[in-house]
């Protein structure tokens, strides 16, 4: 809500000509000015050597181990997504679904 | 008229503050059609997620002190958000209609969503195709109890349908030239029968159901329908034999609202949970049918339930066929192979209503296995595991998850499992409701249907596979442009009186202070056990008449009801057994249809009368043959009413159309002996 504020104001002004807005509406709004000039960072003094921020020891959720490992799916994906055999594209994963007469996926039988 | 807010749900607590801050409208209206929504904007922004065209004509005290009832008024309101829900409902808000969907379940949650098989159409991408064999195969697999204008209207509107559902971005799978893939399935043949096997199934990766329903949803945000979800509907406002409107409860704050329409769609679902094993969702309660029943119009062929032999015991998944086609047996409770008696030659592999039957009998001759001897086993372990899974894979990963058994070294317990149903509300093809009085259908005006829950009838006797998907797209578009041809948008709604569903409030109020001695769990399964029972696969007159004698006794438990819970926001012992009222209405009438319909057609197979009953001996020349009086035969649609008091059902009978839409440009399929 500040941002947008600070920013309305510096429209408002701009508008009128005046260059120097971003000091004069800091002040009177009482954003810092290091919030609207840029990052935060840049101007404080704390991380000044720029080092890379530490990855926080937080537990290991699903999402954060590597890309690589292929999911224990019994199905696999077809290369591409495109059937090798009948070269349908988008179609169902694994053996032809209908091959006993019935529509079956995983053993289960989903429509006959 | 000013559109407020775009619509979705309305919060807890937000019909205080409206009716609170409509006090001062309310004063000041001049007639009850134009009152606005004229609230401070920012306490409501605050308050509620959003809501378009809530009217409040006022708070109704006249029904029940307890009662607050809301009024609404639309052009149109639509009972239930599955396929054929959404499509009906944004098809008219694209016509313009103010429309409400009014859905006991998130849209994205019906059952729909399961359904992965494909869908039928003839767009002949693989091969030449043509919509009128189509047809024939339709009206083939329905055994000629299907009506061949509806079917010529569904299979004709197909290959419109499908690609305008790819249109809306369902994501079929494809050719490498980009057409639509589509695969053989479902009993489809080309020239009409007699050119080998059609590939007209197209389908969304394994998931066509949930891509269809969700394509549906997505393209409905686009237009201003009104959702009012997680609204419970009790019962159609009828008066004069017209339909009013419906009357529901919302579960989330327990208020009653009244939808106002000219134009009411049912687009319930079917209603599975009548039986103990089944496929379906345990919202599959089957409650347009009953609204229907309750209003006292008909519902049509509800003793056709389509069943499959091996559904997991508890569960309700089927196992397929192939794993009996790869080697596995059946096995009773003396480790025998019982198919070797039932199908000699065949064994394990006759067909399905084959296999069924045998199952049943083992069971009711006492051979069946577990605590309560109720169902048989499945036998996979004596196969080499690596051919399992190479043949099969998926199948251990689904034995363990849903019966809890390791398929390599143990059996998977099945019994015979309700999939669909063939019968419900009767409509012409246009998706209007109809009852057959004086020797004519006459259309119930106000009132439509489609889906599941309706009887156009297309399925007739059977359904055939992916087709299903396809009638619920292609009818819900029809009653859409149904509506759309005969009414406009805005029109005056015809007066209502003051206490109209008054007796659905009574009822409410009734059941949420039941104080018998049976709890709604134990009614329900004893109903379930008895359909599975009495009325599943084995039919035979001794053994239908045990269970309507049952069922009757079932349905007189229903005054012994006690219920647990006496609040009324989010009462779930409330609504299961508003649910189980809904059950019991379509269990009677499916038990009693079942009962007088003395011959074997399609899905309806009986021990007793093993031949289709039709007016003449079609495995003979016609030539010579007396055609035989409505009343001797039976290819004919039931129409089932019931006394809503005492259970009692009464059964009339109307005759199947046999002529197509344009007999020029598709002829009738004249009744044969159906064989594959």
């Amino acid at each position: 809500m500040a941002l947008l504020r600070g920013c309305a104001t510096a429209g408002r002004l701009l508008l009128t000509g005046r260059l120097s807005v971003l000091t004069v509406s800091a002040g009177q709004n009482k954003i810092p000015a290091s919030f609207l000039v840029g990052s935060t960072r840049a101007s404080s003094k704390a991380v000044k050597d720029a080092e890379p921020l530490r990855k926080a020891k937080t537990p290991q959720g699903r999402f954060d181990k590597p890309e690589e490992e292929k999911s224990s799916d019994v199905l696999q994906k077809f290369p591409d997504n495109v059937n090798p055999i009948t070269k349908e594209r988008g179609g169902p994963r694994g053996p032809e679904p209908t091959r006993y007469g019935d529509w079956e996926r995983k053993g289960r039988c989903v429509d006959f | 008229m000013g559109k407020f807010f775009r619509g979705l749900l309305i919060s807890p607590g937000c019909i205080k503050l409206i009716l609170n801050h409509c006090k001062r409208p309310l004063k000041q209206r001049k007639s009850p059609s134009s009152v606005r929504v004229s609230c401070s904007a920012a306490a409501l922004r605050e308050n509620v997620i959003s809501f378009n065209h809530l009217h409040l004509l006022s708070v109704r005290t006249v029904i029940s002190t307890q009662y607050p009832v809301v009024d609404h008024e639309f052009d149109a309101v639509v009972v239930g958000a599955g396929g054929a829900g959404l499509r009906a409902a944004f098809g008219l808000s694209e016509a313009g209609f103010n429309t409400a969907c009014v859905t006991k379940l998130f849209p994205t949650r019906s059952h729909t969503v399961a359904a992965q098989g494909g869908i039928n159409a003839a767009l002949g991408n693989m091969e030449e195709d043509d919509w009128r064999w189509h047809f024939y195969d339709t009206v083939k697999g329905s055994d000629w109890l299907g009506d061949q204008d509806a079917i010529h209207y569904m299979t004709e509107q197909a290959p419109a349908a499908v690609v305008e559902l790819e249109n809306f971005g369902m994501p079929f799978s494809r050719t490498d030239d980009g057409k639509i893939y589509q695969r053989a399935f479902g009993g489809q043949s080309l020239k009409y029968g007699k050119g080998g096997q059609a590939h007209r199934c197209c389908c969304v990766a394994d998931r066509t159901g949930h891509s269809l329903l969700h394509t549906l949803y997505g393209r409905s945000l686009r237009y201003d329908t009104s959702y009012f979800v997680e609204y419970f509907a009790l019962d159609l406002l009828m008066e004069n034999g017209e339909c009013k409107g419906v009357i529901a409860l919302c579960m989330e704050d327990g208020s009653i609202h009244r939808f106002r329409a000219q134009n009411t769609v049912i687009a319930t679902g079917g209603y599975g949970r009548t039986y103990f094993s089944c496929t379906s969702a345990h919202t599959s309660t089957g409650d347009g049918n009953a609204m229907v029943t309750r209003a006292g119009l008909p519902c049509q062929d509800l003793e056709f339930v389509q069943f499959h032999p091996t559904g997991i015991y508890g569960a309700g998944c089927l196992i397929t066929e192939g794993c009996r086609g790869e080697g596995g047996i059946l096995i009773n409770s003396e480790g025998e192979r019982f198919m070797e008696r039932y199908a000699p030659n065949a064994k394990d592999l006759a067909s399905r209503d084959v296999v069924s039957r045998s199952m049943t009998i083992e069971i009711r001759e006492g051979r069946g296995v577990g605590p309560e001897k109720d169902h048989v086993y499945l036998q996979l372990h004596h196969l080499p595991p690596q051919q399992l899974a190479t043949r099969l894979p998926g199948i251990s990963e689904t034995a363990m998850i849903f019966a809890g058994v390791d398929v390599t070294k143990e059996p998977i317990p099945v019994l015979p499992t309700v999939h669909y149903n063939m019968g419900g509300v009767p409509t012409n093809y246009k998706g209007q409701v109809i009852t057959y009085t004086e020797g004519a259908d006459k259309v119930v005006p106000g009132l439509y249907a489609c889906g599941e829950a309706a009887c156009a009838s297309v399925h007739g006797a059977n359904r055939l596979g992916a087709n299903s998907l396809l009638d619920l797209v292609v009818f819900g578009r029809a009653c859409a442009l149904t509506i759309a041809e005969e009414h406009k948008p805005g029109e005056k709604l015809s007066p209502l009186q003051p206490s109209a569903g008054e007796a659905s409030v009574a009822n409410l109020d009734k059941l949420r202070f039941a104080n018998g001695s049976m709890r709604t769990s134990e009614i329900r399964l004893n109903m379930q056990k008895t359909m599975q029972t009495h009325a599943a696969v084995f039919r035979t007159g001794s053994v239908l008449k045990e269970g309507c004698d049952k069922m009757d006794d079932i349905y007189q438990t229903m005054d012994d009801l006690k219920t647990f819970d006496r609040g009324i926001v989010w009462n779930t012992d409330l609504v299961e057994t508003l649910e189980l009222q809904n059950l019991m209405l379509n269990a009677v009438q499916t038990i009693n249809s079942a009962e007088q319909r003395k011959e074997s057609r399609g899905a309806h197979a009986r021990e007793d009368f093993k031949d289709r009953i039709d007016e003449y001996d079609y495995s003979k020349s016609l030539t010579g043959q007396e055609k035989k009086p409505f009343e001797q035969h039976w290819r004919k649609h039931t129409m089932s009413y019931v006394d809503p008091k005492t259970g009692k059902v009464t059964l009339e009978y109307r005759p199947v159309i046999d002529s197509s839409l344009d007999e020029q440009d598709c002829a009738p399929v004249p009744p044969a002996i159906r064989s594959y």
